[in-house]
């Protein structure tokens, strides 16, 4: 995936109002299955997977035993089993880390990142862009859902998920991969005909205006879920897995730090700047940063003392020397009755 | 990759990819036209105040784009007298019209005779942006 098709802003506005396409077949996909699967993932995520009924498709997280994130990622349970889709920079470190937990475990574990594609269909025209594709009728996959389905001349699944804060399809075309990429080229080639292809600039500003954490930026095995407000993922009265002792600990103690939502008034954040309070206190700094096409400014993420997280707290982020005044603002950055997937009130 | 570049004649240009217009005393001062394509949208633009002086090939701003910052480097030594006020709501003009409209700053030159034979004319500037190909 380039860094960007023609403009790293009409691309973004594309996906904010109409549909746009990316190639995200670099991220890692795995299928785990075989008569343990479900205790394995049991062990591996804080989310209840057994409560997860086929079809679902969820959110979640690897923690090691520190309560640290080793990587984010979705899971889909399928009839027969799972498929992980984690960050493409961590399937190497989260494959061992599996694997490893896996040797008690009858369990099959494949690596199908190179045998298949995945393209994600995102936008409120996302249904128009891909229905010609498919004869599954695509307004019937519920958010967070999927469903094995035909698309273009490849098997599929296409699940209902997205990570530009869009309503959107994120499909993995099984018969199409990096050896045989005709059919995944046929397929990426109808769908730029309805929906703008977009690069990787977009897909970062499209998911810092959700407010969605980027793995190695906002969240890494130094982070727990508690303080980068991933604790919705955790299932209330699960224990057993990886890191719950930890967690456990965590959700009795106070935190130390919030990931929280900066809008700059001009100026733009930049990861690593440091974020003070209006007397120039030094209390966090900023994890991702970027220029908000929605909003016309520049927006953050960061990490601060919980004492000066409150929404609508005046800031200031040190941008090259000098200050730029900002508030700490709710995330998704836009207004969600006029942007982002729950506009449509499906 | 081989991308054609708007490269007008009659201008001076910098290895950092800035242009000079020498009119009646004053020198406008933008950024090419491969710069704006090569930042992709320019979101944002530090620039100095009318009265600052700036010196030959050192930094007087910067210019943001969506992914990344750089800085802007004086063509010739002098004086700011104007600075482009559209482009604080309108910075996409940088993109839009790199050669017009989309101008950064003037400067009234303190040593403009000596100082120009450093700057590149169009053929040369073109010549520079094909070395970097390789």
């Amino acid at each position: 995936m380039p860094l960007w098709y023609t403009s790293v802003i009409e691309e973004h506005l594309a996906v904010r109002n109409k549909a746009g396409i990316f190639d995200v077949s670099h991220m890692g996909r795995t299928i785990l299955d075989g008569p343990d699967a479900t205790n394995l993932v049991e062990l591996l995520v804080p989310t209840s997977a057994s409560s997860q009924a086929p079809g679902k498709s969820f959110y979640t997280l690897l923690l090691n035993p520190n309560g640290g994130i080793i990587d984010d990622l979705i899971i889909m349970r399928t009839e027969r089993g799972y498929l992980l889709v984690v960050n493409a920079a961590n399937k190497g470190k989260d494959m061992s880390h599996i694997r490893t937990l896996a040797t008690d475990y009858d369990v099959n574990i494949r690596d199908v990142t190179d045998s298949t594609t995945m393209i994600a269909v995102q936008g409120p025209e996302a249904i128009q862009a891909l229905q010609p594709l498919t004869s599954t009728d695509l307004s019937q996959i519920k958010r967070y859902t999927h469903v094995s389905a035909k698309v273009g001349d490849s098997r599929a699944m296409i699940t209902r998920t997205g990570y530009t804060g869009e309503d959107g399809f994120e499909i993995i075309l099984h018969d199409t991969g990096l050896q045989d990429d005709a059919i995944a080229t046929a397929v990426w080639t109808d769908l730029s005909t309805r929906a703008r292809p977009c690069g990787l600039g977009a897909r970062d500003s499209l998911r810092v205006e959700a407010g969605l954490p980027l793995y190695g930026s906002d969240i890494d095995e130094t982070t727990n879920p508690f303080e980068a407000e991933l604790s919705w993922v955790v299932t209330k009265g699960k224990t057993g897995y990886i890191g719950s002792e930890s967690l456990a600990s965590f959700s009795s103690a106070p935190l130390s730090r919030l990931r929280r939502g900066i809008v700059l008034d001009d100026k733009i954040p930049r990861h690593g700047f440091i974020v003070t309070t209006g007397t120039n206190e030094i209390i966090g700094r900023i994890t991702s940063g970027t220029f908000s096409p929605i909003l016309k400014k520049g927006i953050a993420m960061a990490y601060v003392e919980p004492a000066h997280s409150k929404i609508g707290e005046a800031v200031r982020v040190v941008v090259r020397d000098s200050p730029a005044q900002g508030t700490i603002t709710k995330t998704p950055f836009y207004d969600e009755k006029v942007f982002g997937w729950k506009r449509l009130k499906q | 990759m081989k991308e054609h570049h708007n490269i007008p004649d009659g201008l001076h240009y910098t290895k950092e990819h800035e242009w000079a217009r020498l009119q009646s005393g004053v020198v406008v001062v933008g950024i090419t036209d491969y710069a704006a394509r090569t930042l992709n949208d320019v979101v944002y633009l530090s620039l100095p105040s009318p009265g600052q002086d700036v010196k030959q090939l050192s930094t007087f701003g910067t210019v943001e784009s969506t992914k990344a910052v750089s800085e802007l480097y004086a063509p010739l030594s002098g004086k700011v007298t104007k600075v482009n006020s559209e482009l604080t709501n309108h910075p996409e003009l940088v993109n839009q019209s790199p050669y017009e409209d989309g101008w950064i700053i003037e400067i009234t030159p303190s040593n403009l005779d000596q100082e120009k034979g450093k700057l590149l004319d169009s053929k040369q500037y073109a010549e520079f942006l094909a070395s970097l190909d390789h």
